[in-house]
């Protein structure tokens, strides 16, 4: 028997599926500039994609025909030679369509495979966020913003490209840099690009991950009842109405927090979170009222707390914000854990107001896609920015 | 002898007064697997807060079924049932018809119970519009049926329905390079359709929740009449309109203040404009361009300034030359034409 190279390219649904879907073709044109056959293909159960809820395409190449049919007898790879995450705030975990609970961003990395992700970060910031694995494992940093865009216009900062070349140089057997350059002018007709692979080839380090770092949380799951355990009709209970809250410094309950569904949590389709100036809230409501996941639990005060199990980052409470600077997003990566920012805020006033101007000024800037025509022309030339200094 | 609408007890629902006098309780909560700044979502919290506890939701497939109840999970508190693509209206007729009979026969408490049901565009205005028809000509029902447009079959990743505006990008009508606008067709005007339609349907209603006291109150009232209603909320959907999530509730906003989406009622056959739509037609508002809501959006960004200029003179159309601006797209010529019918 020949070998078989797995690779899987974790994403952010519609913001990423163009970029992932490149990838993970282009890795399969490569392969086949070297006689490797090889089939590309998103994860069925992720579809139909929503916006930031994570997703997953893999690309399966082997070195003969027999192998490739073997290895695509199952449903998806158990193992992986290498995992990309195609945005930093994957490494905390996700929650998929396709699964309920959560999965470590490194689950599928084989021992001494290679986990690729797009960021500004360093090793050190990353590492943590990411789950410890029993065995050592690789990681490499592509620089750069995650590249984010929608369904209908792409944002071609040469990401896609830049990831193949990164390939090429941390598992040569699956393919050469002459491959993946040959792929690309096959696949886009664009020197730039081919280019851009060769810079991301030259300047593509990793660390190893050992069995000790990083997060040693054990991820939520659930154990969910088999069909014939429902009841009749497929009738299933429905959510609990919601409940007062309790105020941990005054003990005084008011306000209410609605009971959540239990068995998604949807926090893993958050690449930004707001953070609130609860001395600066005027309560009047927006935020609460105009929130599509009903993250905002309603304190005695009246207060709005966004609740950071529920809240998936779309932003619409710092949109509709009528007070200057009392709902701000702050990028993920940012923060280790869901705590309630209230609760912090009634515990000690003056250390939350300083926690809160930190995470404000020392947030990298992120986008979520398209904003107005002519946006991505103006974003693009930064990120090649970026590329040129990788490694310089 | 009774007549049978008498024996349907109708809810009493006032309009809320303000957005700090409503009720705090969810009855759709989090947890669903919609997009991030999903619009749609928001319509289902916002219809089952206005509605309260004593309500029976009624879901047609698309994205309001699939993403918030998939398998063994939910996101509803009051109770919810899945009912074909097609047959919202058949359902939140059956359903009504169902809770009259339980009751006349005594095997139900006799109170006013909510039936909503629910579709998407494609469920709405594509296939189940004959049998909303036929719901909204029987009177003796109790029930709404609430379209939330998102403008495409946006759960199965963005195929064109009949509610699609003109020249968007869509998986059915991707541009080209020879040809730009693949989709020429104008949105059907649902709203207006079935209130020209339906004569003794006693209240029909567009909304947009961008405007969410006004969307409420319309929802309460839909529900407190009597009789079949139905209510057609435009939702921007960050998925397939393709912008930042961050926009959605901007997205709605430019929606209305530039005319492309116009807010009224009929109730018991009168035409109200109401909000902003109101403001805009009396002359107090002045109604933006449709570029400034075109632009913002990625299924729009290959339209060159001819086609903005097509859309704009649609619009215009819509608000200038329509025998009820907005609402019935018939020409005021047809009144001069033919004084002989009075």
């Amino acid at each position: 028997m020949g070998r078989l190279f797995a690779v899987e390219i974790v994403y952010r649904g519609i913001f990423q599926k163009t970029l992932a879907k490149n990838i993970s073709r282009a890795i399969v044109l490569a392969a086949h500039c070297e006689g490797k056959p090889g089939i590309s293909f998103g994860r069925y159960g992720d579809s139909p994609e929503r916006n930031g809820i994570p997703a997953k395409s893999f690309a399966i190449v082997a070195t003969d025909d027999l192998t490739l049919e073997e290895g695509m007898a199952k449903y998806e790879p158990k193992e992986v030679d290498i995992s990309i995450a195609v945005d930093d705030t994957l490494c905390k975990g996700v929650e998929s369509w396709a699964w309920y609970g959560l999965q470590p961003i490194n689950r599928l990395t084989k021992p001494g495979g290679t986990l690729i992700v797009t960021s500004r970060e360093q090793p050190e910031t990353l590492i943590p966020m990411c789950h410890r694995k029993e065995y050592p494992y690789q990681l490499a940093i592509v620089k750069g913003i995650p590249s984010f865009s929608g369904l209908w216009v792409y944002k071609d900062d040469h990401t896609d490209v830049r990831i193949l070349g990164a390939i090429a140089r941390l598992l040569p057997e699956l393919f050469g840099l002459e491959s993946v350059q040959k792929a690309i002018m096959q696949e886009w007709q664009d020197p730039v690009k081919a280019s851009s692979a060769a810079r991301s080839y030259e300047r593509i380090t990793s660390v190893t991950v050992r069995p000790e770092q990083g997060n040693p949380e054990e991820p939520y799951k659930f154990e969910l009842p088999k069909w014939w355990e429902m009841g009749e009709g497929i009738a299933i209970p429905g959510i609990a109405p919601g409940h007062t809250m309790q105020d941990p410094e005054s003990q005084k309950s008011g306000g209410y927090q609605p009971a959540r569904n239990p068995t998604f949590k949807k926090f893993t389709t958050r690449t930004m979170r707001p953070v609130v100036n609860f001395d600066t809230c005027i309560k009047c409501t927006l935020c609460w009222l105009q929130c599509p996941d009903s993250c905002f639990d309603v304190t005695p005060e009246g207060l709005y707390d966004a609740n950071m199990e529920a809240c998936c980052g779309c932003g619409v409470c710092e949109a509709v914000c009528p007070v200057k600077d009392c709902v701000t997003m702050v990028n993920e990566i940012a923060f280790q854990d869901n705590a309630s920012q209230w609760e912090m805020w009634r515990k000690d006033k003056p250390v939350y107001q300083a926690w809160l101007k930190e995470k404000i000024e020392h947030r990298p800037e992120r986008s979520h896609g398209f904003r107005y025509r002519g946006q991505y022309e103006e974003q693009v030339p930064e990120m090649m920015e970026i590329a040129r200094e990788d490694g310089a | 002898m009774a007549t049978l609408t008498d024996v349907q007890p109708i809810p009493k629902l006032d309009p809320f007064k303000g957005v700090k006098k409503l009720p705090l309780e969810e009855f759709f909560t989090s947890g669903h697997r919609t997009c991030q700044g999903c619009e749609s979502a928001l319509v289902m919290k916002m219809m089952a807060k206005a509605a309260g506890p004593r309500t029976i939701v009624l879901g047609s497939t698309g994205c309001m079924y699939v993403a918030n109840t998939t398998y063994y999970s939910t996101s509803w508190v009051i109770p919810w049932m899945h009912t074909q693509l097609g047959s919202s209206g058949s359902a939140a007729l059956g359903t009504s018809a169902a809770l009259k009979a339980l009751m006349r026969k005594g095997k139900m408490k006799n109170e006013p119970i909510n039936v909503i049901a629910f579709c998407g565009d494609g469920g709405g205005a594509d296939m189940g519009l004959s049998a909303i028809s036929a719901t909204l000509t029987h009177p003796d029902y109790n029930c709404l049926i609430l379209m939330y447009d998102n403008e495409s079959y946006a759960n199965t990743d963005i195929q064109l329905s009949g509610s699609t505006p003109y020249g968007a990008h869509t998986t059915f009508s991707p541009p080209g390079k020879m040809k730009r606008i693949m989709h020429h067709r104008w949105k059907k005007n649902m709203a207006g359709m079935l209130a020209a339609g339906h004569p003794t349907c006693r209240y029909i209603a567009t909304m947009c929740m961008s405007y969410a006291l006004q969307g409420m109150n319309c929802v309460r009232k839909a529900l407190s009449i009597g009789g079949p209603t139905f209510i057609h909320s435009l939702d921007p959907c960050p998925k397939g309109w393709d912008y930042d999530p961050y926009l959605s509730h901007e997205m709605g906003e430019l929606a209305v203040t530039t005319g492309v989406w116009p807010l009224y009622e009929v109730e018991e056959g009168v035409v109200k404009l109401y909000g902003k739509t109101k403001e805009i037609a009396e002359g107090r508002y002045k109604r933006g361009q449709v570029r400034e809501y075109l632009l913002k959006q990625g299924r729009f960004a290959h339209f060159k300034d001819e086609d903005i200029d097509y859309f704009q003179s649609k619009v215009d159309e819509m608000w200038e030359k329509w025998l009820i601006p907005g609402v019935i797209p018939f020409r005021k010529e047809v009144e001069a034409d033919s004084p002989a019918a009075r």
